[in-house]
């Protein structure tokens, strides 16, 4: 019953952040955008690349969506309404966005394509600079709630929120996040000038319909992450904690898909630059920081 | 035949099967990814067998490992799409040899030595995991900070290896 | 007689033989740490049965599986490190070309 509402509540917000997504985008808010897009790409055909690896070529879409849906399925929306309160609910949904990678590389070679497999490489170099810097503030947000399950870390900002807590840790997750589920202006593996769309151009009809699906699912469930670490999960005055856990989640997915568009589009080297020089030692000082904080204040 | 069993044959399985593709297949990066599942299958198995944090450890270093590894294949090997079907080994025989040598002796081992009775108390997941973060930081203190220096000097020495020398200046 | 520790170490015996045969006879460095790293997948394997089945209290035997997958990432990283520079200077990492010191 817990699994149903939680799926349902996920396929609603796909829909709006989809419609948010294509407001940003087209400049005009058409609520029945994305219904009509899906049925039109279910109705499309289905063109397919020469001489395709059809292996890795159709399970690309389908692994990076296994990958968003196991990465929902630790998220906390209420006190009981996570589909698996799992021990080590913080990592394992490191573990699961780990798979977006292999799914990226797979889709990106299956077609056998120069533009796609360039983007499937380039989000491995996306890659190695987001890797370390999502784990780091994980891992002082661990510190303060001293369990890594996801309903623990949730009920362990009942006194202060970990975006005033830990505000370093919160910008380096989100810039680590955006990386994540390549939103601009870290969008390197569909650019859509650069690289011609990249992994998303040799997909059409329902495989391309699949891989945007996974990428909202990919979406909220960074959105949803970002929430439960830092912005105190289902916690709030007077409405029930359901409806506080969706108003964060589509708040902070909102301004992740709209906010990268004001900047130019990174370059993987500098993305590295930036995240290995400065990101983890940044990180680093942060845990150094939180734990410190953590054995002085009683809070 | 308990649901523990049933798992552990199939992703035993799983891992096998997938090891065995990384050698049979002509396509590179079939090989890294056939390389990569199994290394999850073998994740899997960690968590049928209860050991939560190890299980989830696994799989999530293993798919940034193996996908690494991929993009190696994909720099290094002649023909890493696998369309030409060349076999790149040597030695095929004593490799065998030495393989079936190496799985015979395990097996006889594992099958003729007496392990003993089942240990007993199974701690909760929790509780494992702040055991092994006591035992890191306590007993095994030394351990853990020399890991921690290898990793770091292994870092170092790897991008110093691979750094290209810089073209000297005309004398 | 525990039948789930046999079967794990069965898979791990099989993984280490499929490792071994890997190692041996492939010519390209790439794919010879590839065996190597079946073969510490299949340690690894023993290790959590032996710990899961005989010893379960015991967080000692998990420290070990951490220190075996750190040593796994180590190797990994040196031997790619190895192999870019031996690609550098010879413009192909095959074994059966790597015999500058021999004899």
């Amino acid at each position: 019953m817990t699994i149903l509402i939680v799926l349902l509540s996920l396929a609603v917000g796909a829909y709006l952040i989809a419609v948010l997504e294509s407001w940003a985008v087209h400049g005009r808010l058409q609520p029945a955008r994305p219904a009509i897009s899906a049925l039109a790409l279910l109705g499309r055909e289905s063109l397919l690349a020469r001489t395709p690896d059809r292996l890795l070529f159709e399970t690309g879409p389908v692994l990076l969506l296994v990958a968003g849906l196991l990465a929902v399925a630790v998220i906390p929306l209420a006190p009981g309404l996570i589909i698996t309160d799992m021990a080590t609910g913080a990592l394992f949904l490191n573990a699961a966005l780990a798979y977006v990678l292999v799914a990226l590389i797979m889709a990106g070679w299956g077609p056998n394509g120069a533009y796609g497999m360039i983007g499937g490489w380039r989000f491995l170099g996306q890659f190695v600079a987001y890797a370390m810097l999502i784990v780091m503030p994980i891992t002082a947000v661990v510190l303060r709630a001293e369990s890594l399950s996801t309903v623990d870390i949730v009920t362990s900002q009942s006194s202060l929120w970990n975006i005033a807590y830990q505000p370093l840790g919160f910008a380096l997750f989100v810039a680590a996040a955006m990386g994540l589920c390549w939103l601009p202006p870290l969008d390197l593996p569909t650019a859509p000038g650069d690289l011609a769309g990249g992994v998303e151009a040799e997909y059409t009809g329902v495989r391309f319909a699949v891989l945007r699906l996974a990428r909202m699912v990919i979406i909220l469930a960074l959105a949803g992450a970002t929430v439960t670490f830092y912005l105190g999960g289902w916690l709030g005055p007077w409405l029930p904690d359901w409806a506080w856990s969706g108003i964060k989640i589509l708040i902070v997915a909102g301004l992740m898909v709209s906010a990268g568009r004001l900047v130019p589009r990174v370059r993987e080297t500098r993305y590295l630059e930036l995240s290995w020089k400065l990101g983890i030692p940044l990180a680093l000082g942060n845990i150094f920081l939180v734990g410190v904080i953590v054995l002085v204040v009683p809070i | 035949m308990t649901s523990q069993m049933i798992f552990l044959v199939f992703f035993g399985g799983a891992a096998v099967w997938f090891g065995v593709t990384v050698f049979r297949t002509h396509s590179m990066v079939r090989s890294a990814l056939a390389l990569l599942f199994s290394q999850t299958a073998v994740g899997l198995m960690f968590l049928v067998m209860q050991a939560e944090f190890l299980g989830v450890l696994q799989i999530m270093m293993m798919a940034t490992e193996m996908s690494v590894m991929a993009i190696f294949m994909v720099m290094f090997m002649m023909d890493p799409g696998g369309m030409g079907a060349m076999d790149m080994t040597h030695q095929k025989r004593l490799s065998l040899w030495a393989g079936g040598v190496g799985l015979g002796a395990a097996m006889a081992v594992i099958w003729l030595a007496d392990w003993g009775p089942p240990g007993g108390n199974l701690p909760e997941t929790a509780e494992q995991t702040a055991e092994l973060g006591r035992e890191l930081l306590g007993r095994s203190m030394f351990i853990f900070q020399s890991v921690g220096l290898t990793i770091l000097t292994a870092m170092v020495s790897a991008t110093m290896v691979a750094i290209a020398p810089a073209k000297e200046q005309p004398k | 007689m525990i039948f789930e520790l046999m079967i794990a170490l069965t898979v791990g015996a099989v993984m280490f033989g499929t490792g071994l045969y890997g190692a041996l006879s492939q010519t390209n460095l790439v794919m010879i740490i590839m065996g190597v790293e079946l073969i510490l997948a299949a340690a690894l394997v023993n290790l959590v049965a032996f710990w899961r089945y005989l010893h379960p209290g015991e967080p000692a035997a998990q420290m070990f599986v951490l220190v075996v997958m750190a040593v796994m990432a180590v190797e990994m990283a040196v031997g790619f490190g190895i192999a870019i520079a031996r690609f550098r200077s010879r413009g192909s990492v095959e074994m059966e070309e790597a015999s500058e010191l021999k004899g």
